[in-house]
């Protein structure tokens, strides 16, 4: 199966592309599996992959949920939207 | 989410955000209060981590998710509020220069002690921990992502 992986500000930056498809075996597949494919394909983003929250069709995922083909899955760092006073 | 016959809005505009405008738009014939929490960008910070001086933030959003999560925000300040006539809730996005807008939350009720104040505030705090956006600092010693603290649990879905 295929899925897009948006990467978005420090993740962004660092691999060098804010979307990439994702061919992954079809069954069981997790987003721990979709973070180990891509700790795989950019070891040096690895740190910030490591840590970095995930989501699945726009909805807040975590490392034993199940990614479908075709799925919007995204990786990115704690948000820091909001206002200047951090 | 409570279905709501009041006015809502979510939107991340890259223009100013007009405060007046926002405030007509929440304004019913039983409101009587407003209050509006608005953030701008700072030009100098005294923070570890932080570039000491500030030229512009670059805001950026996943925005499906984002306006997906301010419509969030507005379903809890219902839950939590529930004397809350109107809700709009405004991120900008794009290069904002130091003094520009950056964030809108307003809230209005029939009285001022109908849970508006309270509203706003949970509005911009709970904003910051699910609202997918980030702000990168720009200024003379160079750019840095900011990077948030919170970790979203399986309580933060919607």
């Amino acid at each position: 199966m295929e899925i897009t992986v948006l990467l978005f500000a420090t993740l962004k930056d660092l691999v060098g592309t804010n979307k990439l498809l994702l061919a992954l075996r079809d069954n069981e597949t997790t987003i721990g599996d979709v973070r180990s494919a891509l700790i795989e394909q950019y070891p040096d983003v690895k740190d910030n992959l490591k840590i970095a929250l995930a989501s699945i069709n726009r909805e807040f995922a975590f490392p034993a949920d199940i990614v479908n083909d075709g799925d919007e899955v995204a990786f990115f760092p704690p948000v820091s939207g909001g206002c200047h006073d951090t | 989410m409570t279905l709501s016959d009041y006015p809502e809005f979510v939107g991340l505009p890259t223009d100013s955000i007009d405060h007046d405008a926002v405030i007509e738009s929440i304004t019913t014939p039983a409101t009587g209060a407003v209050c509006l929490f608005t953030g701008m960008v700072r030009g100098e910070t005294q923070k570890e981590g932080h570039l000491p001086s500030t030229d512009y933030l670059e805001y950026e959003a996943y925005e499906p998710m984002a306006l997906a999560k301010m419509r969030q925000v507005i379903g809890e300040i219902r839950q939590m509020f529930p004397l809350v006539q109107g809700i709009a809730i405004y991120q900008r996005i794009g290069k904002l220069d130091v003094g520009q807008n950056t964030v809108l939350i307003a809230c209005s009720s029939g009285h001022r002690d109908q849970g508006c104040f309270e509203a706003a505030r949970y509005g911009i705090d709970r904003l910051k921990e699910i609202v997918p956006v980030w702000k990168k600092e720009v200024g003379v010693d160079g750019a840095t992502w900011v990077e948030g603290e919170y970790k979203p649990s399986i309580e933060d879905q919607a």
